[in-house]
């Protein structure tokens, strides 16, 4: 008894199914299989007016099990991480989330990270932060700097040393 | 009891086939008190019955035991028995020995074992049951209707025809409820004024209908058949008696203009004096207090305008609140919905542009008798819009706001797709977001299919959020059976939002003592076979406080309610099932714990005599009570606690 994609003929991935929507209930998420497929996240997706970043369909895919597809694609690593897909969910689901989950899974099996993630990764390493945002558009288009918006600036580990050494302890853990 | 009969049942193969039942009648005999014991096939069918009959007049029983099925299947068939064959029917005693028993376990053996234990603790609970008499109260045939919108018409106008006497109790000024803000009706598209106001004449004019309007329920006390209620009328600063309703104060009022029309949802003014709409019933003005200049500074320039456009001099600023005392049988609550305040969802901006409206602001829009006479205009500038686009789900179906599904918005945006083509012509864009469509009922799928060939654009997705300019409204949408992502212009945009309970339904269900569920819905005594009942006898539920429904299921669950009702008005008098809380006056310290846990309002402390009491028509006996008393003085009649020890010796 089996699901299969006809198209690639991929047979559905039950074990790595579970595994995520356990994952994300560890970080008190919704189990991705509430989604209806409304597309309200893809709707937000600021990645995909650039990317084409598809949460809605992550996660249908992450529904029937059809992990592989995902691991293996570049579609994963374009998420911007604004986590705007997660405070619109009206099923609480957070496909930035299953983002994570599928990224570290794809690391796991050994897979390149795609360049432009690295740089990423590099400014995680240095401040903590995978993007220090100095300034955001509202939805009336104006322009507000962190000041304006009365927010301090972005802080830097004192210990920078220190600070890379538990986050790689941690990323080893996790992967 | 000394001479108790034990009777055996086989439920066919259901318990003989575990339980060896010659086995356990044997058994049975032998013990102490026990005259006769004997197996039958079934023991709930007619020869059954009779068997037992015959054998009460045989061996002069003075009480039984049935090793049968659960007490809720049969307990009420066997008391019958019991009564026909001239002994009392709560001399009974229900060994439960096939869901206990025979269902729950494999071993034939062991099951036998545990069988013969079930009976033996039956039998010896048996021997001391005291026979209980029915008590009995009498129903006053007068019915209240909370809430005068659709549901509580329909209610009141059934019990009226009955012969009832119904007091229906309106907050508003008129009755008509949200019925009348709407245009037409899905999917029949009947004028929902002409098919309503017929009934709001009948309602007025039916000779056991008395009508109180403006008013508010609150308290109610007593029980079934003997409900007392204090309803506050409020000032409406206007004698009926004298009013015409000509509305000609409505137009001098010097704040007219100037209020908020809330029957208009706010989209245009109105003054502090007004009548909510033409077809009004009753239809007189009322003066709003929170707005009347003379009301809130005792002056109006002057003189107060009104009064002096009011001919019959009807206009009377020194009315009270009145507090009237109803007594009544059974109660029927019809106190319908609130919409879900869509500002609650910052991202759709609601609060950021006029033309951001929901269903039923646009309905007022549609309505002829709305604000604008029917003509469809933006708010913000009053001209016609080019584009309109409904947002569907919103806060319904939603985790974060309301779980539910409003049962309503999917057939209510299809409607009013018809409508604004009808009042916009063809040229106008319209589009709807939508994440199903939802279009279950009669005629309703027929009615998808008509809207779908009116050249709208569905789009399957929820847009993330709206973004508001002062040219135009924006929203992405990604549309999932194209897979694209759609940016939207338009002029207006539709909130369909979530059904909510009333603001104020925490506040009745205090009042009444009425459960709600998790949603703040009021609560139905059983989802499929109880609709219309709650915990509280005598107290019904009907439309949309008991959950989000359509018209036509709102009036079929109103004439079910009423009919539910009717049964208890028909009654002379209603007998208490006796299986309550006692109390032994030597005993009751007259501490109060049981007053404070009965969920019933069943206890009260005699404030004479210091000694809690059961009203007996209230008490379902649940036995919290009895748990409670830190003093043993609450009993449970025929559960007390020497039955249960010996119970328990027999079982162990």
């Amino acid at each position: 008894m089996s699901v299969i994609d006809l198209n690639s003929m991929a047979e559905a991935q039950a074990a790595d199914r579970q595994e995520i929507n356990e994952r994300l209930q560890r970080l008190r998420e919704e189990v991705s299989d509430h989604c209806y497929q409304c597309g309200k996240c893809t709707s937000g997706c600021e990645a995909h007016k650039l990317l084409e970043l598809e949460p809605h369909r992550i996660v249908a895919l992450l529904k029937k099990g059809l992990i592989d597809e995902l691991v293996n694609s570049d579609i994963i690593w374009t998420c911007m991480s604004c986590f705007k897909c997660k405070e619109r969910c009206p099923q609480k689901v957070a496909p930035v989330n299953i983002l994570f989950a599928l990224k570290n899974l794809a690391v796991a099996s050994g897979k390149q990270i795609p360049g432009d993630f690295t740089a990423m990764l590099q400014s995680a390493m240095e401040k903590g932060l995978i993007q220090d945002v100095q300034q955001v558009n509202t939805r009336a288009g104006e322009t507000r700097t962190r000041e304006q918006m009365g927010l301090s600036p972005c802080s830097k580990p004192e210990d920078p040393e220190k600070f890379q050494m538990t986050i790689m302890t941690v990323a080893m853990e996790k992967v | 009891m000394n001479r108790i009969g034990v009777f055996v049942c086989h439920c066919g193969v259901n318990i003989a086939a575990k339980v060896d039942v010659k086995d356990v009648a044997d058994y049975a005999s032998k013990l102490e008190g026990v005259a006769v014991s004997m197996e039958y096939k079934y023991m709930c069918s007619d020869p059954g019955a009779q068997l037992i009959k015959e054998s009460i007049k045989e061996y002069g029983l003075d009480g039984i035991v049935v090793a049968s099925c659960s007490p809720r299947m049969h307990e009420h068939t066997f008391r019958g028995v019991a009564e026909e064959g001239g002994i009392n029917p709560y001399n009974v005693e229900i060994a439960n020995i096939r869901e206990q028993c025979s269902w729950a376990h494999e071993d034939p053996v062991e099951a036998t074992r545990k069988a013969k234990a079930i009976v033996k603790a039956a039998v010896a609970k048996a021997r001391l049951l005291e026979p209980l008499q029915k008590s009995k109260t009498p129903v006053i045939p007068e019915a209240l209707v909370i809430g005068g919108g659709i549901a509580g018409m329909q209610a009141s106008l059934d019990l009226a025809d009955d012969g009832f006497k119904v007091h229906l109790v309106e907050k508003e000024p008129t009755i008509g409820g949200r019925m009348a803000q709407l245009d037409k009706t899905f999917p029949t598209l009947d004028c929902s004024s002409c098919i309503l106001t017929p009934k709001m004449m009948e309602t007025k004019n039916h000779p056991n209908i008395e009508l109180l309007t403006y008013s508010e329920v609150v308290s109610v006390e007593g029980s079934v058949g003997n409900y007392r209620v204090k309803v506050r009328k409020k000032p409406r600063f206007v004698d009926v008696d004298k009013c015409t309703g000509c509305g000609d104060c409505t137009r001098a009022c010097r704040l007219f203009g100037h209020v908020p029309d809330d029957f208009n949802l706010g989209l245009n003014k109105r003054g502090a004096a007004y009548i909510p709409f033409p077809q009004a019933i009753p239809l007189k003005a009322t003066i709003d207090p929170s707005y009347c200049l003379m009301k809130r500074f005792g002056k109006c320039g002057d003189k107060p305008l009104c009064v002096e456009a009011c001919e019959p001099g009807a206009i009377d600023f020194d009315q009270k609140e009145e507090e009237v005392e109803l007594k009544v049988g059974a109660i029927v609550v019809a106190t319908g919905y609130d919409l879900l305040d869509p500002a609650r969802m910052f991202e759709y901006g609601y609060t950021l542009s006029p033309d951001i409206v929901t269903t039923l602001e646009l309905e007022r829009l549609i309505s002829s008798s709305g604000p604008t006479y029917g003509k469809v205009v933006l708010p913000s500038n009053g001209e016609k819009p080019l584009s309109v686009t409904f947002i569907l789900c919103a806060g319904s179906r939603d985790e974060t706001q309301c779980t539910w599904c409003c049962r309503i918005g999917c057939m209510s945006a299809l409607k009013q797709v018809y409508l604004l083509r009808e009042n916009l012509g063809p040229e106008v864009e319209i589009n709807i977001c939508f994440t199903d469509i939802r279009s279950f009922g009669k005629g309703y799928e027929e009615f998808y299919r008509k809207i779908r060939g009116k050249g709208v654009n569905f789009f399957r997705g929820r847009p993330s959020e709206v973004r508001v300019s002062p040219e135009q409204l924006m929203m992405e949408v990604f549309d999932t059976t194209t897979n694209k992502l759609f940016e939207i212009r338009t002029d207006m945009i539709v909130l369909v939002p979530a059904l909510v309970p009333r603001a104020d339904s925490e506040e009745l269900s205090r009042i009444l003592g009425l459960s709600r569920s998790g949603d703040g819905f009021l609560l139905e005594a059983h989802p499929k076979l109880r609709p219309m009942d709650t915990f509280v006898n005598g107290i019904f539920i009907a439309g949309c406080c008991q959950g989000p429904k359509d018209i036509s299921d709102s009036v079929s669950q109103a004439s079910g309610a009423a009919s539910r009702a009717a049964g208890i008005l028909t009654k002379d008098e209603l007998e208490n099932d006796p299986l309550i809380a006692w109390v032994d006056p030597e005993v009751c310290v007259g501490c109060g714990v049981c007053v404070e846990v009965c969920a019933y309002s069943a206890r009260t402390m005699n404030e004479v005599t210091g000694i809690a009491e059961v009203d007996e028509a209230l008490c379902v006996g649940c036995g919290a009570c009895i748990s409670a008393c830190p003093s043993n003085a609450s009993i449970h009649k025929n559960y007390t606690k020497q039955q249960i020890i010996r119970m328990i010796d027999g079982v162990v």
